[in-house]
C-alpha cells in the first residue's frame, strides 16, 4: 500500500548495489524503525536488511593487532567479549548502558555510529580509542576516522552507498599499561540517553608512574562527539606516586578544561549551565576510572553506575 | 468487623498468568468486522477562539468514511463534577488537547492524515498557564460563562477558582502568636502523569439503536452514563464492556473519549477503533497530577506541642473540572496531616488554568502536600532542636484524638507504624551515625480515608457447585476485584480457585463507582459477601431439608454442609447445586458512614473533612546522593502501614511495591513540564522518566493490623493510594540530611537537588561565560 520496498541482502555487494539504487540499511532497527514510529522521520521507501550478511557480526584480531568489531556486533556481544573488557572496558561501560536490555540485544555498534548521534554513548569511547570506520561503497573500501565520519547531528561522511562493514580499533602503541572508561550522567539506570557524558583513555608511563598519553572526549555537549584536547593536555605527565593530589589537580584541570570545550544548549533534560558544570564532573570521572583501569584496579562496568562504584 | 475474622490467605490473582505470559487480551488487541479507525484532531493552540472549520477536503479524502465536529453532536455540556466542557469544542479551546474534531477512516495512518487536512481557523487568546496567577482577583477567566454551568453549589466556585475549601478549628492566628517558635515553608510541586503502560482504547459498535463500547477505563459505569448524557440516550441502549485493562493509576477514571468514539460510529456506520500513541497518551487525556504551591506556617512549643497550624494551598485545576472537584479539600486535609494540631486555618484553592486538566492520580493532591508537610515537619524538629522521629512520637493522633475538623479517632495506628517504619529501616543505627556520609534517611508520615460508596454483586452457583461471582466493580491492576473470590469462599466453605468472576460489563453487573478510591475491597468486598450469604442461606436451607437437622446445627466447610460436632454427616455443596434448585443471592451490603465533624467555620465542605476508617502510614527512605551530580538513589526502603486486616498478603505487598516505586518516580524523576503556552515539553517516555526496575530498591513491608471501628470486610481498609501518600517526603528528608538543606521543588530532580547542594556543599561553579583560558 505505501509501495514500501524491502530487501534482503545476502553479501556486503548486494548491500552496496542496493543502498546504490536508493535504499538505507537497517539491522536492529533501533532506531530507524523507533523513530519513524515517533515520527522523527518516517521509514525510507526503499529498505535492505543488512542483519543475515555473514561476517560482520564477530570481534577478531588481525595480524597486526588490530580489533576489528563487525558492524553487527550487538551491544550485548560486546558486552560478552573478554577481548574487549581487555583492551576497551570504556567501550563496555557504553554499551552496558545503551537503551534497554531489548535495545542492547538488537541494537549493533555500527548502528549506533552510522545514526551520529551527539548523545550516542560508544561514539566518546571509540573517538578515543582511535576507531575508524571501515566503509565500502560501489567505488571500494576506505577508512575514516570517527572525528572525520561525524560532520553534524545525524549526518556522516558515508555517500549513500557505502555501508559501514567494521570499526577498527589501532593496536596499543607504545609501552605502558592503558585503561578506558566511559562515564555518563544518568537520572535512572536503564532506557536512559546520555545528558552529558565523557570518555577517557589513557597510558601510563612505562614505570606507572605517570600518565603518559591520554585521550578525553565529550558526549551530547557538542553537535558531534569531540576529543577536547585541553583536557588531555592537563592529564599528560600527571604524577600519580604520592598521596594523589597532583593527580587530583589534574583531573579538576581537565574537567575545566572539557567544560570550556562544551556548548550544550538548555532543555526539559537540563539546563545549559547545569550541564556545562557535569561535563567537567563527567570528564573527571572517567579520566579517573581509566587511570584506575590502567592501574590494575577494579572499575566496574559500567563505570557510570556511581551508587555501586563509589 | 474484629481482627478474629482474619482469612489467612495467600491467593494469586487469576488473571496474572495471562498477563505475565502476554496472552492477555487488552483493548487495543480486539478488532471487529470492518472496522475503521479514529484520529482526533486536537487544538492547535492552548488557548484560542475557533473562528472556522471546514471539513470538506478531509471527507473528501478517499479511505475516509466519517469527520464529525461539533455539529454532529446534542450540544450538550458534561463534567463529573461541573459541567464545564463538551465533547468537541466549538467557541473556545483551552488546553492543547482538546478535541476539535473526530475522522473515521480505513487505516490509521489514513484517519491521522485527514484529521490534519482539516481546515480550523483560530483568534489566538493569551495562554493562561499561571495558576497560582490566575487565582488573583480580576485575572481573566478560563471560563467567561462559568456561572452559568451546571455543578455543585458546595465547592465554593468564583471565577477561576474551581473549589475553595477551608478547614478551620479555634483561633489558628491568636495561637501563632503563643508559639515558642514559628516555622514557615513553601514549596512548589510540578504536575506528574499517571503513565500507564496501556495507551487508552475504545471501540464502539452499533446495533440498531444500541452501542456497545469496550474501552481501557477504570470507571465502566461513569464511562456508560457519560456516553448516554452527551449522546442524549438512555442508558439502557449502551452497554460498556472493559477487556483486560493494562493500569490506570487513576489515570483512567472519569468518563473520556467513549462519547467521541460512539458518535464517530453512528456517523461511519461501522465498527471504529481508537488507540492513542503513546504522544496522545500523555497530551490528550484530562486526567493528570495536579501542580501545587504549598504554603505552611506552624507554631510549635519547645515540647513539640504544636499550637498552630496554617496554611494556603493553590492547585491546577487545569482547563476543566472533571471528577477532581474535591481536590480543594482533599488537599486541605493532607496539610494538616495525621497529628494533633490544637488550632488551624487551612485555606485551599483549586484554579482552572489553560493546562492539561488534572484529575484523581493515584491518592490525587496527597503525595505533594504531604511531600511538602514532611519537609515542613523536619524543619519544625530542627528548629526546636529534637529528632524528626521524635517529633513525629509526640505529635501523630491516637485513640481519642480530635482531628482538623472536629472528628473524634478511634483505634488508629499512627505510632505503631512510626516506630514499625523506624525498625524495619534501621533508624538506630542512622542516629549512631553507620551510615557513609552521603547517605541518610529520611522519614515521613501520611494517612488516607476509607471511602463508603455503594456497590453490588450477585453470587451463583453452577450445578457442579461452583460458583460465578458477577460484579459491577472494575479491575484497574491492583488485584482487588481478583481477590473478592476469597471472600465468597470463606463464606461457602469453598475455595477461591472455585470462582470465576464475571466483570467489567455494565449490562450485566450492578451499578459501582469504579476503580477508584481504594475502596474495591471496603465496599465491593461487602456486597460480595453478602451476596454469597443469601447462597449461604439457600444450601443451609436445602441441606437442612436432605439432612434432616436444623439449618442452625449445620456449618459449611471444605465444599459440604455438615452438622456441627457430626462431619460425617454431610451432603456436598456440589451435590446441592445440582440438584436443580436455583443458588442465587445479591447483595449490596450496609453502608458505614462517614464520622461527624464540626464544620460550621469551613467553606467547600464535601465530605472529606472527616476520615472514615483512616488508613495511617510510615515511610523510610535510605537514600543515597551523588553530592556532585544530584542524582540520587533510594537504597532501601521501608512501609508500614495500617491498612486494616490485611486479607491477601502477597496481593496488598503488591500495591506497596508498585506505590513506591511509583511516589520514587514522582520524587526524583517525573513531571509533566509545560513551556511558557501551556504545552508538554515531555509528552514521551523518554523524557518522561518513569522509574525502572532496575532503580527499585528492596522494599520492607509491615503491615499494622488492629480493630478498626467502622472498618470494611473482615476489618480491613483500603491499600491501592496509601503507599503513594509518604513516599516522595520520605525521600525529600533524607535527601536535606545529606546535602545539609532541603530541596522545595518536586520532583527532587538531579538538576534541582544539585543547584541546593552548590550552595550548601560549596561546589565548585566552573563560569565558562569569558574567554576559553586554553584557547
Amino acid at each position: 500500500m505505501s509501495g514500501r520496498t524491502y530487501t534482503q541482502a545476502g553479501s556486503v555487494a548486494d548491500a552496496v548495489a542496493a543502498m546504490a539504487a536508493g535504499a538505507r540499511p537497517v539491522a536492529g532497527g533501533t532506531d530507524l524503525v523507533v523513530g519513524a514510529r515517533h515520527g522523527k522521520s518516517p521509514l525510507p521507501q526503499a529498505m535492505v536488511g543488512i542483519h543475515r550478511i555473514p561476517g560482520l557480526d564477530s570481534i577478531e584480531v588481525d595480524p597486526n593487532g588490530a580489533i576489528r568489531i563487525g558492524a553487527l556486533v550487538s551491544h550485548a556481544a560486546i558486552l560478552d567479549s573478554p577481548l574487549l573488557a581487555e583492551q576497551a572496558p570504556g567501550l563496555l561501560d557504553a554499551s552496558a548502558i545503551v537503551g534497554s536490555h531489548a535495545t542492547r540485544a538488537n541494537g549493533t555498534l555500527g548502528g549506533n555510529v552510522m545514526n551520529a548521534s551527539p548523545a550516542m554513548d560508544t561514539g566518546a569511547p571509540l573517538l578515543c580509542l582511535g576507531a575508524q570506520a571501515v566503509l565500502t561503497g560501489s567505488s571500494g573500501t576506505r577508512r575514516l576516522g570517527l572525528d572525520e565520519l561525524w560532520i553534524s547531528p545525524g549526518r556522516t561522511a558515508a555517500s549513500a552507498d557505502e555501508l559501514l562493514e567494521a570499526i577498527e580499533l589501532p593496536a596499543p602503541s607504545g609501552a605502558g599499561a592503558r585503561g578506558s572508561a566511559y562515564v555518563r550522567l544518568q537520572y535512572r539506570r536503564q532506557m536512559e540517553i546520555a545528558v552529558v557524558g565523557a570518555a577517557a583513555v589513557v597510558r601510563l608511563s612505562a614505570d606507572g608512574g605517570r600518565v603518559a598519553d591520554a585521550a578525553v572526549a565529550i558526549t551530547a555537549v557538542t553537535p558531534v562527539i569531540v576529543r577536547v584536547s585541553a583536557a588531555e593536555a592537563c592529564l599528560v605527565g600527571a604524577d600519580l606516586s604520592g598521596g594523589g593530589e597532583e593527580l587530583e589537580a589534574a583531573l579538576q584541570a581537565a574537567g575545566r578544561a572539557a567544560a570550556w570545550a562544551a556548548t550544550p544548549i538548555s532543555d526539559v533534560r537540563a539546563s545549559l549551565g547545569y550541564r556545562t558544570q557535569m561535563v567537567a564532573v563527567m570528564t573527571r570521572r572517567a579520566a579517573a576510572a581509566a587511570i584506575a583501569r590502567a592501574r590494575g584496579q577494579q572499575v566496574r562496568v559500567p563505570a557510570s553506575d556511581w551508587s555501586v562504584v563509589r | 468487623m474484629t481482627v478474629t475474622d482474619r482469612v489467612e490467605q495467600v491467593f494469586i490473582r487469576p488473571d496474572g498468568k495471562e498477563k505475565v505470559t502476554g496472552a492477555g487480551r487488552y483493548t487495543a488487541d480486539l478488532n471487529l468486522t470492518g472496522q475503521a479507525h479514529a484520529a482526533f484532531r486536537f487544538a492547535d493552540h492552548p488557548h484560542a477562539r475557533i473562528t472556522r472549520i471546514d471539513t470538506a477536503t478531509a471527507r473528501a479524502m478517499p479511505g475516509v468514511f466519517a469527520v464529525i465536529t461539533h455539529v454532529d453532536v446534542p450540544e450538550i455540556r458534561y463534567g463529573g463534577m461541573v459541567s464545564d466542557r463538551h465533547l468537541f469544542a466549538h467557541d473556545v479551546v483551552r488546553w492543547e488537547g482538546d478535541v476539535v474534531a473526530a475522522v473515521a477512516a480505513r487505516t490509521p495512518e489514513l484517519a491521522r492524515a485527514a484529521a490534519a487536512a482539516i481546515e480550523v481557523d483560530y483568534e489566538v487568546l493569551d495562554p493562561l498557564p499561571d495558576f497560582v496567577a490566575n487565582a488573583e482577583p480580576g485575572a481573566p477567566l478560563v471560563h467567561a460563562d462559568w456561572q452559568s454551568y451546571g455543578g455543585s453549589r458546595s465547592m465554593g466556585r468564583d471565577g477561576n477558582i474551581l473549589g475553595r475549601s477551608t478547614i478551620v478549628k479555634g483561633d489558628a492566628d491568636a495561637a501563632m502568636a503563643t508559639a515558642d517558635v514559628v516555622v514557615r515553608g513553601t514549596y512548589r510541586a510540578d504536575a506528574s502523569q499517571g503513565a500507564p503502560i496501556e495507551p487508552r482504547a475504545v471501540i464502539a459498535q452499533w446495533t440498531g439503536d444500541k452501542v456497545t463500547v469496550w474501552t481501557s477505563t477504570q470507571v465502566p459505569f461513569a464511562a456508560r452514563d457519560g456516553v448516554a448524557h452527551t449522546l442524549g440516550i438512555p442508558q439502557s441502549a449502551v452497554r460498556v464492556i472493559v477487556p483486560l485493562l493494562g493500569g490506570g493509576f487513576g489515570s483512567k477514571c472519569d468518563f473520556h473519549f467513549e462519547g467521541h468514539i460512539a458518535a464517530l460510529a453512528r456517523a461511519a456506520r461501522r465498527p471504529v477503533k481508537l488507540v492513542f500513541s503513546r504522544r496522545e497518551e500523555f497530551i490528550a487525556p484530562d486526567h493528570r497530577r495536579e501542580g501545587m504551591l504549598i504554603e505552611l506556617e506552624t507554631g510549635v512549643m519547645r515540647d513539640g506541642r504544636i499550637v498552630a497550624r496554617r496554611g494556603r494551598l493553590t492547585l491546577d485545576g487545569g482547563a476543566y473540572c472533571g471528577e477532581g472537584g474535591f481536590f480543594a479539600q482533599m488537599a486541605a486535609m493532607h496539610a494538616c496531616g495525621p497529628y494533633v494540631l490544637e488550632n488551624v486555618n487551612v485555606e485551599s484553592r483549586l484554579v482552572y488554568s489553560t493546562n492539561q486538566p488534572s484529575a484523581s492520580v493515584r491518592a490525587p493532591t496527597a503525595p505533594q502536600t504531604c511531600w511538602a508537610l514532611e519537609q515542613h515537619m523536619d524543619a519544625i524538629a530542627a528548629a526546636i532542636g529534637l529528632d524528626g522521629a521524635e517529633l513525629r512520637r509526640r505529635t501523630l493522633i491516637e485513640a481519642g484524638a480530635v482531628g482538623p475538623a472536629g472528628q473524634v479517632f478511634g483505634e488508629v495506628g499512627a505510632k505503631q507504624a512510626l516506630e514499625a517504619a523506624l525498625e524495619l529501616i534501621g533508624y538506630d543505627d542512622y542516629l549512631r551515625g553507620e551510615l557513609p556520609d552521603d547517605e541518610a534517611i529520611g522519614i515521613a508520615c501520611g494517612w488516607w480515608p476509607s471511602m463508603a460508596s455503594p456497590s453490588g454483586a450477585y453470587v451463583k452457583l453452577n450445578g457442579d457447585g461452583t460458583g460465578v461471582i458477577i460484579t459491577g466493580a472494575q479491575e484497574c491492576g491492583s488485584g482487588a476485584v481478583m481477590g473478592l473470590p476469597l471472600l465468597a469462599a470463606a463464606e461457602l466453605g469453598m475455595r477461591p480457585e472455585d470462582f470465576t468472576l464475571h466483570y467489567q460489563d455494565t449490562d450485566s453487573g450492578p451499578w459501582d463507582m469504579g476503580a477508584s478510591g481504594s475502596q474495591t475491597t471496603f465496599n465491593n468486598g461487602r456486597a460480595v459477601i453478602e451476596a454469597a450469604r443469601e447462597v449461604r442461606a439457600q444450601l443451609l436451607e436445602l441441606a437442612s431439608q436432605q439432612l434432616e437437622i436444623d439449618a442452625a446445627e449445620l456449618e459449611l466447610a471444605d465444599g459440604v454442609v455438615r452438622a456441627a460436632g457430626s462431619p460425617d454427616v454431610a451432603v456436598s455443596i456440589a451435590d446441592l447445586a445440582g440438584s436443580g434448585t436455583p443458588l442465587l443471592g445479591k447483595g449490596s451490603g450496609e453502608l458505614p458512614e462517614n464520622p461527624p465533624g464540626e464544620t460550621s467555620s469551613c467553606v467547600g465542605v464535601l465530605g472529606m473533612e472527616t476520615f472514615l476508617a483512616p488508613q495511617l502510614i510510615t515511610h523510610a527512605a535510605r537514600v543515597k546522593v551523588d553530592r556532585q551530580t544530584g542524582v540520587v538513589r533510594v537504597m532501601e526502603f521501608a512501609a508500614a502501614h495500617d491498612s486494616g486486616v490485611i486479607l491477601n498478603r502477597i496481593g496488598a505487598d503488591g500495591q506497596v511495591y508498585g506505590g513506591v516505586l511509583m511516589g520514587i518516580g514522582q520524587a526524583l524523576s517525573e513531571a509533566t513540564w509545560f513551556d511558557e503556552q501551556g504545552r508538554q515539553r515531555n509528552p514521551g517516555l523518554l523524557d518522561y522518566k518513569l522509574q525502572t526496575a532496575s532503580d527499585a530498591p528492596p522494599i520492607h513491608i509491615r503491615w499494622i493490623e488492629i480493630d478498626t471501628p467502622n472498618a470494611g470486610p473482615r476489618g480491613s481498609k483500603g491499600v491501592g493510594e496509601p503507599p503513594s501518600v509518604p513516599t516522595p517526603g520520605a525521600i525529600a528528608n533524607g535527601i536535606a540530611k545529606v546535602i545539609g538543606r532541603p530541596v522545595h521543588e518536586l520532583p527532587m530532580t538531579a538538576e534541582r537537588v544539585w543547584s541546593v547542594a552548590v550552595d550548601s556543599l560549596g561546589l565548585e561553579w566552573i563560569d565558562t561565560s569569558g574567554k576559553d583560558p586554553s584557547a
